[in-house]
Order: structure tokens, then C-alpha cells, then sequence
């Protein structure tokens, strides 16, 4: 049941990571790009979490986390460089 | 211990910075300092001098690099002997001389600093009991005297004449190197001892006449002898003391020196002979002709130089026994009455302003003493009798008499003898006659008067020697020139006698047609310079510099080519290079796929894969449009750090992630400086040439790592995972590399962080950069500086990021985790507090000195190293070990922590000195909206 | 698996290659740090590729190199500095020079040096 399961999953979130890179490309504009940056970000959480379960390993949860900051600091730097060029005043 | 050998050289290479220290005090002080050190290697040689003298060879060695047959060896023969005395004997007058002889303005520290330098190197030549050493002291000498001589570096002639000594002596250094290597080749040793003693082995070796070639081609160089000769003159530029020193008695003397140094090895053939002799033969009356025809002092005393220099190698050339014993005896006189002449005309030149002959006359009355000093060394050079100018040449005389290699035409050899013998008289009277006597002196800068009493004083302890060899030879020099003659042969001495009177015999009869011949050539010299008149100028200098101008020509013409500040052209031609070298190691792999067994491929692995290609596509498809690239760009770090993950590498994922981060905010902070577009410039074939380039290293790239990671795998880590445990106590075996196993490397790597860090800083100061009012299609920038909703969620992550960092920290050793990681979070924590509440916010409530944390990052890291030699451990050796507190239980200390808590503030230190400095660019000025109208 | 990692890590070195040889300093920038990926990533299959199993004693039955991991961490750290110093040189070459060409060409006119002025080319 679990195996099966993970595998729904993981076919789930590559079919919305396929659709995150199809936004990328497609724009139009930049913020469409961003959001979709960030929104594979948290696919990527999902399966990075997904292995750890799938090979019963907690090794890779700290890299889930690190994600989750990173992704955001990363999606609100961007934002900035939108609103005023300047990252840092 | 300061009986060894060594010390004789060593003092002068210590010596070289006194008078960089010296310079300071008084001229005289800094002279009296700089010649201690030199008096006291003479005093080393002195005491050692009786063990030479009964026929001992000292020697001394240290290991250098064994493998290579290189050594650290020194010898002091009878050959080293005598020209260790000449060196440092001359040496030291020359050092009194120049005190006097340098003005105010002359930096007289440097001065001597050059000089001891080169008595160094020359010390280092005659000592060298290895033939590598000897042409690296050889090279040296070669480099200091092209200082020396450009030591008056305003004016042109002295730079021009030191750049052409420097290539002619140089380049004669090459071909000696060559040689010398041959030689090793043969011998299988470049030990001196060992090639004197296979001289037969060397002159029927094949490679005889290749070996012959080279060396004696440095030697003709260095010694100034045709065709070779011409730089000489030129080195006249130098100060007056450097031509006293180098162009009489030991730089020219180098080539002389190697010559008999390799007399054992080299010569007996018939093609020593042909090359020497006519060579030395040649030189001889080149010179004596020319000599007498130059009207400056020095340039006529130059090429007399060369003259003398021909002759000692014509008898070295000879082959006879006794012919080498009257060259060291010429060796001796020449270099006692040419530096004093040298020294004279210094002195003449000093105190009248001129050096040439024809406004320099009747000093006789302004200057008895030096006059008489000139003339009685001027007649040593003539060969007058009773002086010892005059014993070597008879010597010479009678050897050209012995020699029959010739055959039917040996009598010419004589006859040229004679002849060079007559010029010579004739050009030492020209020196006496024009400079002290015939008539008035015309249009000098300066009334001529004596010297300062010091001045002269090496001037005359040079002609008292002149005048006590030439009165009582064997005296005075017997016991040196027999044990010379012995090292230099290496055998037994043949019997000469060095009395003054022989009886009436040809020799005698040769030096008296050369006498008679001189005068009478000097009388009659007006039709001589007549005729000489009638041959246009042929400069060697403006050939040499012709030359020069070509090849530097045809090398800017060349470099033009290759270089023309394009980036791209480098990379294009470093590119192509790397196809054509990594051709033949492919074509040469039979298989690309090799047996290990792979992995299975999964559609979550598919879709990774599409991921990183169109990120990575994207990213060069858009690179015009930056921002979007930039994105593009994320995508593909995100995917790669997701690969780390998958394929057993949380460490690096972890690692990647935030890196990623940091370079993403970096480069957008840079590009708000630079264009948000790149304008359409590449042409079509440009842009399909690159990617063919890129297309084929790519494919190659590829099939490189497919072809590695399918082929089974012989790993060092294996010891690594075993010891990691129990040697280093951590299980998060990368990690332990880090700190533990090769502690040392990461202290080098975070060093080069810091410094990278500190070189940015550098440059950001006082930059100053343009700013634009408006985002890349025109839209003014919001006005909010620092969104409330930002702000907000930012601070609260703040602690969040911190904690997480602490834990990643701490874990570091035993999970996936460490100081590398846990101060890119950190710092990642930091910069969003930057962006959030921009450099004011962060000033008020943070106190972060980021050059103080590097600082203290790397001096942890260092002590913790260092530490281990506390308890008599190698440098950064770790310990650890289990302590067990009440409430937090069991836990492990390491000294391995402290290592990565200087990794921690290293890295911390470095990304925010770079981060925020660049961000704090902007602060002080910030564009306004009604710029932009 | 090789396979496609090998095509990935190709992919890589083209595009940086690529935009290394763009005449201008961003692109160059981009170029380079896709370049460093594909090192990085190259580097780090020296190890060979192994699933679940980390370097960390006592999680797994089997390990992975742990040596190329160690190098290529640092490696990742020390390409940051390296980027952040092509890069501010890129922008000191800016300020100095007054353009961002990387081919040699000089730009047509020195331009006024102004305190302010509008984004872009």
C-alpha cells in the first residue's frame, strides 16, 4: 500500500514539476517565471521527502528544510530585484 | 665552523646586505662595512692556503638533490686558490676605490650591494666543485654584472651595453648548460672530481666535438673573444671601478677560468687546438690593432683587454704544458696591471672631466704621482723588462716558438705573436704619451689635480705587485702559480724558470722587434690613422640593436596576433588546444561503456533530467534577457543539488543549496550595476562556431564521465571509512576528511576564501558605479524600500535560521552537516536581513566585524592546528573524547570542533565582507524617480 | 542512470562553454557558473554513482566515496569566491572602463561619466 502509494505521489509531483518547468518557459512575464522558481522548490521538498520515506533514511530531511529557507529567501530576493533593483540599501 | 669550505662564498652572499643597511651612515663607514665581510672570506682562503699549497684539494658538499646528481659542493684547488685571491683581493681595492670614485648622487648601497653580489657569483664559479652549480654561479654572474653595468641606468649607452653583455654572455650560458648537460651524459656525473679524471673517456666520445662546441662557446663569450668580442667596449659604460673589477680581472676572467678549469678534459685534440688557438690568435691582433685606434681612455684599455684575453687563449689553445703555466702566470700580471689602469684612467677621468685622448694631454704636470703609477702599469702591459708584464710575455713568446701544430706554416704563429706584441707596445705608449705628455691639455670641463689620498692607494698596491713580480718572481708568486699549474693540468708541472734573465735567445730577441716595432708604429701613427680612416664605421652596437629591433619586431607583430585583449579569442584557442589534446586518449579507449554494473533509470530521474536540460537551455537561450537567465539559473542549481541528494551526497545538496542562493543574490546585486540586457552582437558564423566548440567538449565531457562511471572504481577511501570512527570520532565520514584527515588542505582553502573575500573589498572601495533610476523596461522602482510584509516574516526567520545553523553546526561531525554549511546559512540568515531592512537597520542592532572574522576564523583554525604540537603531535592532529553530563547525557568533545568553528567564521566572515559591502554600494546615493522624465 | 547523468553533466559543460564565449561580462559570469556546476558535478561522479548510501557511518550497508564529496564541498565554496571576484572585477571594469566588453573591442566614444542616468545600454 505504501509502495504503492509513494509511487502516485512521485508520479503526482513530476507531472507538476513538468508543469512548473512548462510556466518557466512560457512567462510571459517574469513574475510568472519566479513563481513557478518557487513553486518547484516546494515540489522539490515534497520529493526529497518522498526518497527519505521511499528508502527509509532520514539523511536527506535536513536538505528538505534547507530548501524551505533557502527557497524563500531566494523568491523574496527576486521580489525585491523587481520592486527596486537594489537588493540591499 | 667557520672552517668550511662554504663560508668562503656564503660571507659575500651575506655581505650583499650590508651595504643595503650601511648606506645609511657615513660614505667611508659604509664602505669600511661593506668590505668586513669580504676581508674575512679572504682571511678563510688565507688560512686554508697552506694545505692547497701541499697539494691538497679541499672540498665540501651538501646534498641538494641527489636523485639528479645535483649537489652542494665546493673545492679549493690551486686553480680556485688563485683566482679566489684575485677575486677577493681586487675586490676589496675595488670597494676602497669606489668609495671615492662614486658621487653624492650615485646610491652607493646599491652600488655595492651589486658588487659583492657579483664577487659572490664569481666565488661561487671558481669554487664549484659541480658542473650545474658552476653554470648557475656562471648565470649569475652574468645577471649582476648586467646590473653593474647598467648601474648608470639614465644613460642610454649603459643600458644598451648591459642589455648586449646580458644577451651575448647569456645566451654563451645556454649553449655552456648544453654542453655541461652532455658532458653529465657522458660521465654520468656532473661532479668535477669525477669528470677531471675521464678526460679520455670524453675526447673519444662521439659526442666530443658537439661538447667541445658548447662549452668553449660560452667560454668565448664570456672571455670577449672573436667574434664575440664587440660587447666588451660596450660595457665601458659602466662606472669606472666596475670595468676595474669585472673587465680586468674577473668576469672576463670566467671564460679563461673554464677553459683551464676543463684543460684536463677537453684539450690534446687537434680540434682544441684549431678552435683555441686560431681563436685566441685572432683575438690577439683584432684587438691590439683596434685598441690603438681608440680615443677614449676606457675603450682603448677595452679592447687591449680583449687582446690579452686572445692571448691567454692562445696558449691555452696550445696544448703545451708549459704554455699553460705562462697563461695562469698571464692571468695573474694581466689582471694586476689592467685594474690598475682601469683604475687610473678612473681617476684621470674623475678629476678632468674627459676620457678622451685627444683633449686629454700633458697631465704630467697636474698629477705626477698617478701619471707615474699609469705609466710604470702601462709599461707592465707593453711587456717593458723588469716588470711582470714583461715575464709572461716571453713566456708567451717562447711557447709560439714550440708549438708545431701547423705543420709547415707553424712559423706564422711567431710572427703574429710579434706583431700583436707590437701593436701592443704601440697602443701602451699611445696611453702614455697622449694622456701625460704632448703639449696642453684642450678644453677640459675641469683643471686636472692629484686624487684624494685614499683614492690611489689601490692604485699602488697594484703596481708595487706589478713591479715585485716582475723583480722577484718566484718570490713573490713561485709557490701559487706551481700549485695553479698543478690543478690546472692536473699532473705533474714541467720545469720552468720565471728568473728575469735567460740569456740572449729568440724570445728575447721577439720582445725587443715588438718594443723597437711599437715605438716605431706610434711615431709613424698619423699614416696609420690615415689609412684607418679610409673604412667606414662598422659599428657591431647598431648591427646588435638592428637585430634586437627585428626580433622584438616580429614578436610584438606575433603577440598582436595572439593577443588582442579579447577574452573570447583565449578562450577559443585555450578551447581548441584542449580538443586537439584530449583526441588521442579517446580515439585510444576502445569501449565507451565499461562492465561495472548501472543503475536503472526511473521516471523521477527522467524528469530531473528534462528539468536541468531546459533550465540549462534556458538559461543560454534567454542569456540576452539577464534577469530571465538568471531564473533559468536557479532552476538548474535547484536540479543539481537534488542530483547531490539522490546520489548519496546530502553534504554537498546541503552545500549546493546554499551556495546557490548566495550566488543568485550576488549576481542580481551586480546586475543592478550592469546592463539588464546583453545587445545583439555575435554574428551567425561566430555564434556556430562557438557552438560547435561547445557542442564537441560537451559530447566529449559527456563520454569522458560515462566512460568513468561505468568502469569499476580502486578508492583510497576505504581507509577513510575505517579509521574515520576511531580515529577522527565522527561517522560523517566527509566531514572528518574536512577537519581531520586533511585538516591541512581546508586551512589552505579557507585562507584562500579570506583572501579572495579581502581582494573584493579591495576593489569595491572607492568604486563608483552607475545607477539606474528604472528596471530594465523603464518602470520606475516602487518606492517602498523595505516591505512591511517582508520585514516581518523576515525577522522571525532570523532566530529560525539560526538555530539551524547551530544544529547543522554541531551535528556536523556524526550527520550530514558543518562549518561550511552552517555559515552559508548563517550568512544567507544575515543578507535577508539586509535585503529586508537594508544596512542602517542592520548597523544599529548588529556589531559584525566581517575582516575581524576572517581574521579570528582562520586563526582558530591555525591554533587548533598548531595546538596538536603541544602534546608532541604533527600539526593538526585531532583528539576527541566522551564526557557525560547529568540532564544532556553522553556527548562527544573533539578538537576537530574548534578547526570547524574557524571554518564556520571564515565562511561567515568572507560571504558577508563581499555581500554587504557590494550591497552597501547603493546606500549612500540612490537614484530618484524625477530623473527618469 | 550513467547514461542520462553523463548527458546531463555534457549538457552542462556546452552551455557554460557557450556563454563563456558571449563578448560581454554577465553572460560570461552565467557561463562560467554553469561551467562549475558541470565540474562539480563531474568531479563528484569520480566516486561512482551509489543510492542510499551516504558516507555516514552506520546508516546504511554500503557507502559511497566520501573523498570526492569532500573535495567538491569545498570546491562548491571556493567557486563562489571565484564568482563573486569575476564578477566584481566585471563591475570595476565597468566603472573604470565604462563598458562591460570582454572581446577586445574599445567602446565607440567615451561616453560623459555621469553621477546618475537611466538604466540599461
Amino acid at each position: 500500500m505504501l509502495s504503492w502509494a509513494i509511487n502516485f505521489t512521485a508520479a503526482m509531483i513530476c507531472i507538476a514539476l513538468i508543469l512548473n518547468l512548462w510556466r518557466m518557459v512560457q512567462g510571459p512575464s517574469i513574475q510568472d517565471r519566479i513563481l513557478a522558481l518557487d513553486t518547484m522548490c516546494i515540489n522539490s521538498i515534497a520529493l526529497i521527502i518522498l526518497y527519505g520515506i521511499n528508502m527509509g533514511t532520514g539523511l536527506y530531511f535536513e536538505a528538505a528544510l534547507l530548501i524551505a529557507m533557502m527557497g524563500f529567501v531566494s523568491t523574496s530576493a527576486l521580489c525585491k530585484y523587481l520592486l527596486r533593483g537594489d537588493l540591499i540599501e | 665552523m667557520l672552517n668550511d669550505l662554504i663560508w668562503i662564498p656564503l660571507l659575500p652572499l651575506l655581505g650583499t646586505l650590508v651595504p643595503l643597511f650601511a648606506s645609511r651612515f657615513s660614505r667611508s663607514a659604509c664602505a669600511f662595512l661593506t668590505a668586513g665581510l669580504p676581508a674575512l672570506a679572504l682571511v678563510l682562503v688565507l688560512q686554508l692556503a697552506p694545505q692547497v699549497f701541499e697539494g691538497e684539494t679541499v672540498r665540501q658538499s651538501f646534498g641538494w638533490i641527489p636523485q639528479m646528481g645535483l649537489e652542494l659542493a665546493f673545492r679549493l684547488d690551486g686553480l680556485a686558490l688563485l683566482f679566489t685571491l684575485l677575486i677577493l683581493g681586487i675586490g676589496l681595492l675595488v670597494v676602497l676605490y669606489a668609495r671615492y670614485y662614486l658621487s653624492e648622487k650615485d646610491s652607493m648601497g646599491k652600488f655595492y650591494a651589486y658588487l659583492i653580489l657579483f664577487m659572490f657569483a664569481m666565488l661561487g664559479v671558481v669554487m664549484s666543485d659541480n658542473l650545474i652549480q658552476l653554470w648557475m654561479f656562471w648565470e649569475l654572474t652574468s645577471i649582476s654584472s648586467f646590473l653593474l653595468i647598467s648601474f648608470w641606468g639614465h644613460k642610454t649607452e649603459a643600458r644598451k651595453g648591459a642589455r648586449m653583455a646580458l644577451t651575448i654572455t647569456g645566451a654563451g650560458g645556454l649553449a655552456l648548460l648544453a654542453g655541461v648537460l652532455l658532458i653529465g651524459n657522458v660521465v654520468g656525473s656532473y661532479s668535477l672530481h669525477d669528470v677531471l679524471a675521464s678526460g679520455d673517456l670524453i675526447r673519444e666520445h662521439a659526442a666530443y666535438p658537439v661538447i667541445l662546441v658548447l662549452v668553449l662557446l660560452g667560454a668565448f663569450t664570456k672571455s670577449a673573444q672573436f667574434p664575440f668580442h664587440f660587447w666588451l667596449p660596450h660595457a665601458m659604460a659602466a662606472p669606472t671601478p666596475v670595468s676595474a673589477y669585472l673587465h680586468s680581472a674577473t668576469m672576463v676572467k670566467a671564460g679563461i677560468f673554464l677553459m683551464a678549469r676543463m684543460y684536463p678534459v677537453l684539450s690534446g685534440t687537434e680540434l682544441w687546438f684549431l678552435i683555441v688557438s686560431m681563436t685566441g690568435l685572432a683575438t690577439l691582433l683584432l684587438g691590439a690593432y683596434v685598441a690603438l685606434f681608440k680615443h677614449d681612455l676606457k675603450g682603448l684599455l677595452a679592447y687591449s683587454t680583449v687582446s690579452h684575453l686572445g692571448l691567454i687563449t692562445l696558449l691555452l689553445g696550445m696544448g703545451t704544458e708549459l704554455a699553460a703555466v705562462a697563461a695562469l702566470f698571464h692571468i695573474i700580471n694581466h689582471a694586476t696591471f689592467k685594474a690598475s689602469l682601469f683604475m687610473a684612467a678612473g681617476i684621470i677621468d674623475h678629476e678632468s672631466g674627459s676620457r678622451d685622448m685627444r683633449q686629454l694631454n700633458g697631465l704630467w704636470k697636474y698629477m705626477p704621482y698617478t701619471a707615474t703609477l699609469a705609466m710604470v702599469a702601462a709599461a707592465a702591459m707593453a711587456g717593458v723588462p723588469l716588470l711582470n708584464g714583461f715575464l709572461s710575455k716571453e713566456m708567451f713568446f717562447a711557447e709560439t716558438l714550440h708549438q708545431d701544430s701547423l705543420g709547415s706554416l707553424s712559423w706564422m704563429v711567431p710572427v703574429f705573436a710579434t706583431l700583436g706584441g707590437v701593436f701592443s707596445v704601440a697602443y701602451s705608449l699611445r696611453f702614455i704619451h697622449d694622456v701625460f705628455f704632448n703639449g696642453e691639455p684642450i678644453n677640459l670641463p675641469k683643471t686636472p689635480h692629484e686624487p684624494p689620498r685614499y683614492m690611489r692607494v689601490p692604485v699602488e698596491i697594484l703596481v708595487a705587485l706589478c713591479l715585485l713580480v716582475g723583480v722577484l718572481p718566484t718570490f713573490v708568486i713561485g709557490d701559487l702559480l706551481y700549485t695553479a699549474s698543478a690543478a690546472t693540468l692536473q699532473g705533474a708541472v714541467p720545469e720552468y724558470s720565471l728568473a728575469i734573465w735567460h740569456g740572449f735567445n729568440f724570445p728575447l730577441l721577439m720582445s725587443f722587434i715588438a718594443l723597437a716595432g711599437g715605438i716605431a708604429v706610434y711615431v709613424n701613427r698619423k699614416e696609420l690613422f690615415q689609412f684607418q680612416a679610409q673604412f667606414p664605421e662598422n659599428d657591431p652596437k647598431l648591427v646588435f640593436e638592428a637585430i634586437i629591433q627585428m626580433i622584438h619586431k616580429q614578436i610584438t607583430r606575433f603577440m598582436e596576433l595572439a593577443e588582442n585583449g579579447s577574452l573570447q579569442r583565449y578562450s577559443y584557442m585555450m578551447l581548441s588546444l584542449a580538443m586537439v589534446m584530449m583526441a588521442k586518449p579517446l580515439l585510444d579507449l576502445n569501449a565507451t561503456a565499461g562492465h561495472r554494473p548501472q543503475i536503472p533509470v526511473d521516471a523521477i530521474s527522467i524528469t530531473g533530467a528534462v528539468l536541468l536540460a531546459i533550465g540549462a537551455l534556458a538559461t543560454v537561450i534567454w542569456n540576452r534577457q539577464r534577469m530571465v537567465a538568471l531564473v533559468a539559473l536557479s532552476v538548474v542549481g535547484l536540479i543539481v543539488s537534488l542530483m547531490f541528494a539522490k546520489f548519496s551526497a546530502p553534504d554537498l545538496a546541503l552545500t549546493q543549496l546554499a551556495v546557490e542562493v548566495v550566488t543568485v543574490i550576488l549576481l542580481m546585486l551586480a546586475l543592478f550595476f550592469l546592463p539588464q540586457t546583453t545587445p545583439k552582437e555575435s554574428s551567425p558564423k561566430r555564434v556556430a562556431r562557438d557552438l560547435g566548440i561547445a557542442a564537441v567538449i560537451g559530447g566529449v565531457i559527456g563520454t569522458i564521465s560515462y566512460a568513468m562511471m561505468t568502469r569499476p572504481l580502486e578508492s583510497i577511501s576505504t581507509f577513510f571509512l575505517e579509521n574515520s570512527k576511531t580515529g577522527g570520532g565522527g561517522t560523517n565520514v566527509v566531514n572528518v576528511i574536512l577537519v581531520d584527515f586533511r585538516g591541512f588542505d581546508t586551512l589552505g582553502e579557507i585562507t584562500v576564501l579570506g583572501i579572495a573575500a579581502l581582494g573584493i573589498f579591495k576593489l569595491i572601495a572607492r568604486m563608483r558605479l552607475y545607477m539606474p533610476a528604472s528596471d530594465g523596461d523603464g518602470r520606475p522602482w516602487s518606492k517602498d524600500s523595505h516591505p512591511l510584509m517582508l520585514s516581518v516574516v523576515s525577522q522571525s526567520l532570523l532566530p529560525l535560521a539560526l538555530l539551524v545553523s547551530a544544529y547543522i553546526f554541531l551535528r556536523g561531525h556524526n550527520m550530514p552537516g558543518g562549518g561550511f554549511i552552517a555559515g552559508l546559512i548563517t550568512s544567507v540568515a544575515i543578507i535577508q536581513q539586509y535585503i529586508a531592512h537594508g544596512v542602517d537597520w542592520i548597523k544599529a542592532r548588529m556589531k559584525l566585524d566581517y575582516q575581524l572574522m576572517i581574521g579570528s576564523g582562520i586563526t582558530i583554525a591555525a591554533l587548533t592546528g598548531l595546538g596538536s604540537w603541544f602534546f608532541d603531535r604533527p600539526f593538526l592532529t585531532s583528539w576527541f573524547d566522551h564526557f557525560h553530563l547529568p540532564l544532556v547525557g553522553e556527548f562527544e568533545l573533539a578538537s576537530a570542533m574548534l578547526f570547524d568553528l574557524g571554518v564556520y567564521l571564515t565562511v561567515v566572515g568572507a560571504t558577508m565582507l563581499i555581500l554587504a559591502n557590494l550591497g552597501k554600494l547603493t546606500t549612500s546615493e540612490r537614484p530618484v524617480l524625477k530623473e527618469h522624465d | 542512470m550513467e547514461g542520462l547523468y553523463a548527458f546531463c553533466v555534457g549538457l552542462l559543460t556546452a552551455c557554460g562553454i557557450f556563454l563563456a564565449l558571449r563578448g560581454r561580462t554577465f553572460p560570461v559570469v552565467v557561463g562560467l557558473t554553469l561551467l562549475s556546476y558541470a565540474v562539480n558535478l563531474f568531479l563528484f561522479a569520480s566516486g561512482r554513482l551509489k543510492l542510499n548510501a551516504a558516507a555516514v557511518l552506520g546508516q546504511s550497508e554500503q557507502y559511497s566515496d566520501p573523498l570526492p564529496q569532500a573535495l567538491v564541498l569545498t570546491a562548491i565554496v571556493i567557486g563562489f569566491a571565484m564568482t563573486a571576484f569575476v564578477v566584481i572585477l566585471a563591475m570595476r571594469a565597468r566603472a573604470d572602463l565604462g563598458n562591460d566588453h570582454v572581446d577586445g573591442r574599445l567602446p565607440e566614444a567615451p561616453k560623459p561619466r555621469l553621477p546618475r542616468r537611466t538604466g540599461g545600454q
